[in-house]
């Protein structure tokens, strides 16, 4: 795979990192990303991947885009109310950078259609509003060895863990179970700051980045916990459990690339 | 095994980048020897180079990489 003229001149700004390589701009290329959710987080995660250059990106998202939306969406514009917001975000994704796919899914992500979506991808980012999805995106990313970046955001509280599926604590190992409906108050209840989740959706961006490229350490076994209030960063340890419903079976043997 | 590039009128960093990937298509110790403009080009794309670990000579607008 070659890059073009355009594509130099694009991602030249990254492409002169010490770091960064015309092989990892390759890796990448020819990656295929699914983004989980077209909202908060969703719209910098996406934005970052499509912006860097990711091959193929696909975004799953049901909803239509509300005025209560705007204020932390940032790929959602005003005169966008009342679209469909995978479309919505697809559109904007294309126009941001032509030379990467971008699919939209107009479906609510659940147990059933999980493992169709994220098969076939070199990562998963979840920027989802509800644990049941969350743990339906791990479960089905764990059974197909798809690496995973979660994150969820509340207030101004937010976390990033990524998953190696087989080598690294997965959502599940991490939190165990789902906690009782109605005891944490959903992200329409309790409100954000869109400059909060930017944070994290950045953050989940430059994770995927990381997991597909092998540039940098991604936060495996290690969950970012964030403070937003006086940007405080904590990282918390967190290993696989031998017992993990969605990835004590997986070894740890790696898949050929 | 030496190879050649002509980056004159290639401003930076793009410069910068076009002698990276040549780099990248090198075997370690292979030779590049790139042609840039004077001023900004010539001074730092050597200057790049040695950061990134490579070897590096200059002789008047010709730049000489070894490939670590």
């Amino acid at each position: 795979m070659t890059l073009s003229e355009s594509e130099l001149e694009r991602y030249s700004r990254q492409l002169v990192l010490p770091e960064w390589s015309g092989e990892a701009q390759e890796r990448l290329k020819s990656a295929t990303a699914i983004v989980v959710g077209a909202g908060a987080l969703g719209s910098p995660a996406a934005t970052y991947l499509v912006a860097a250059g990711v091959g193929h990106l696909g975004i799953v998202d049901e909803d239509v885009v509300e005025l209560s939306n705007l204020h932390r969406q940032p790929l959602h514009f005003t005169p966008d109310v009342g679209r469909q917001k995978a479309e919505n975000a697809a559109l904007k994704l294309g126009v941001l950078n032509p030379d990467v796919q971008v699919d939209p899914y107009p479906v609510r992500l659940d147990e059933q259609n999980a493992p169709a979506i994220v098969m076939g991808a070199d990562v998963v980012v979840d920027c989802s509003d509800s644990f049941a999805t969350r743990y339906a995106v791990n479960d089905a990313c764990c059974a197909q060895r798809v690496p995973l970046v979660e994150a969820g955001v509340l207030g101004f509280d937010g976390l990033v863990l990524s998953i190696k599926p087989g080598e690294s604590a997965c959502y599940r190992c991490a939190f165990l179970t789902e906690p009782p409906a109605g005891s944490v108050p959903s992200c329409r209840e309790a409100g954000v700051l869109g400059a909060t989740a930017g944070i994290v959706g950045s953050i989940q961006a430059l994770e995927a980045i990381k997991l597909i490229t092998g540039v940098g350490e991604p936060l495996v076994d290690r969950i970012l916990q964030l403070d937003a209030r006086g940007m405080e960063q904590t990282i918390v340890s967190t290993t696989r459990r031998a017992d993990c419903p969605a990835c004590g079976r997986l070894t740890a043997a790696p898949q050929s690339a | 095994m030496q190879t050649a590039i002509d980056l004159t009128g290639v401003a930076c960093p793009m410069n910068w980048v076009k002698t990276k990937l040549a780099l990248e298509r090198l075997a370690p110790g292979d030779e590049l020897a790139v042609r840039l403009d004077p001023g900004e080009p010539i001074e730092s794309v050597p200057r790049s180079a040695r950061e990134d670990g490579h070897e590096v000579a200059v002789e008047g607008d010709v730049v000489t990489i070894v490939r670590r």
